[in-house]
């Protein structure tokens, strides 16, 4: 079952591969070159369309102590995070979180951590989710 | 011979011919019905079988084949109309990509055309029927219907999807549409289109896993002279699911994501 998901996975990340991001919108607002870390506590997931978005609290590239900054992660609609192995329930409220994001060129804490052709890390309570490099 | 053998005599007789024409029918019959299985059975196999489910190669943001990255957007055979409508488009992909788009399928949820719909990262399925093609789209749910071996109607109304008809040749499904209304973009990095495009969708399996689209797109008040470009798909696993365009959803978006990113400083 593992196997038979993993090669699905990958040729979904074949299809996608070395291409431009692709969405309903393009990546214009984001270092696309720059990837951060942020690391702690799901408040909210909004699983619907356009995207799927993640607000986390936490801190930026494992600053512990500093302020807490309130996060809010887009990555790809939920039709097609299901298709990368997720679903409404792979991050919820309280559970504690690392997630790579590209950051917003402005400097506001928003980011941009999948597309139908990438999907950056995120470890759950310890467990890693399907990403797609 | 008495009357009454001679009677029964000729009764026989009449018995066997009106038996032997009943029988000759009969057979005649079976041999007109099996032609005609025949030439069915023939005219089935002449179908190619484009089932399943096909996604979408990622990449493919616009309809230039020299260029289907959009890079060069203008690299297309415009008119002074259809470069001055380039122009004004305000795209999420593409050389002049921005996170204030003017896109329509963004702003309002329109129908993003039938074929700007082969770029997005979403499956479509076509359904044969004798007389009648269905594609049908998981983005928005939008399906086509296209009407087999039949010409247009003669007063074509202008729509979202256009009017298609098509037949096939050989091993491929020929799609020819007309009366496009002209709020739809051609492709995601904006390249427009009027209400006088005439476009032809060949499909082709190329293998079991493989269905080529070769599209060609006639346009004179937006183009100098018609172009054409392939795309493939691949065959998929997954089953047909569920994309909408809600204007709620997408207002919720935009206030999360979109307007945060555009702002002058950071948000807090």
């Amino acid at each position: 079952m593992r196997t038979k998901f993993l090669l699905t996975l990958a040729a979904v990340a074949a299809l996608f591969a070395a291409s431009p991001a692709f969405a309903h919108h393009g990546t214009a607002g984001y270092e696309m070159d720059k990837v951060v870390t942020i690391t702690g506590t799901v408040t909210k997931v909004d699983w619907s369309n356009p995207h799927v978005i993640f607000h986390i609290d936490g801190h930026l590239d494992s600053k512990v102590g500093g302020d807490i900054q309130h996060w809010s992660m887009e990555v790809s609609p939920p039709l097609l995070m299901s298709r990368f192995g997720w679903n409404k329930d792979s991050l919820k409220p309280g559970d504690q979180v690392v997630a790579e994001t590209h950051p917003a060129k402005n400097g506001a804490p928003v980011g941009i951590s999948g597309t139908a052709s990438f999907l950056l890390k995120f470890t759950v309570n310890g467990t890693p989710l399907p990403h797609l490099p | 011979m008495n009357s009454s053998s001679t009677a029964k005599t000729i009764l026989f007789w009449m018995f066997i011919v009106l038996l032997g024409v009943v029988l000759w029918r009969m057979v005649a019959a079976n041999g007109r019905s099996a032609r005609k299985d025949s030439s069915g059975a023939q005219t089935a196999s002449r179908i190619p079988d484009l089932s399943g489910n096909w996604t979408v190669k990622a990449g493919n943001t616009s309809w230039d084949p020299a260029n289907p990255s959009g890079s060069k957007p203008e690299e297309l055979p415009l008119t002074p109309w259809g470069l001055e409508r380039l122009r004004a488009a305000k795209p999420p992909f593409g050389a002049n990509e921005t996170f204030q788009p003017n896109d329509p399928v963004q702003k309002y949820c329109d129908p993003p055309g039938p074929f700007r719909m082969y770029s997005y990262p979403w499956q479509f399925t076509i359904v044969q029927t004798p007389k009648q093609v269905y594609l049908l789209f998981e983005y928005l749910h939008v399906w086509r219907i296209v009407q087999m071996n039949q010409p247009h109607p003669k007063d074509v109304d202008v729509t979202w999807l256009g009017d298609s008809v098509g037949h096939y040749e050989g091993d491929t499904l020929v799609i020819d549409t007309i009366g496009f209304n002209d709020k739809t973009w051609l492709d995601m990095v904006g390249h427009p289109h009027s209400q006088e495009l005439h476009a032809i969708e060949r499909f082709r399996r190329v293998d079991h896993d493989t269905l080529e689209l070769e599209a060609t797109f006639e346009d004179p008040k937006a183009y100098t002279h018609s172009f054409t470009s392939k795309r493939n798909f691949k065959l998929s696993a997954f089953p047909m699911g569920e994309t909408m365009c809600s204007l709620s959803e997408d207002q919720e978006f935009q206030k999360s994501i979109m307007d945060r990113t555009v702002s002058s400083g950071p948000a807090k």
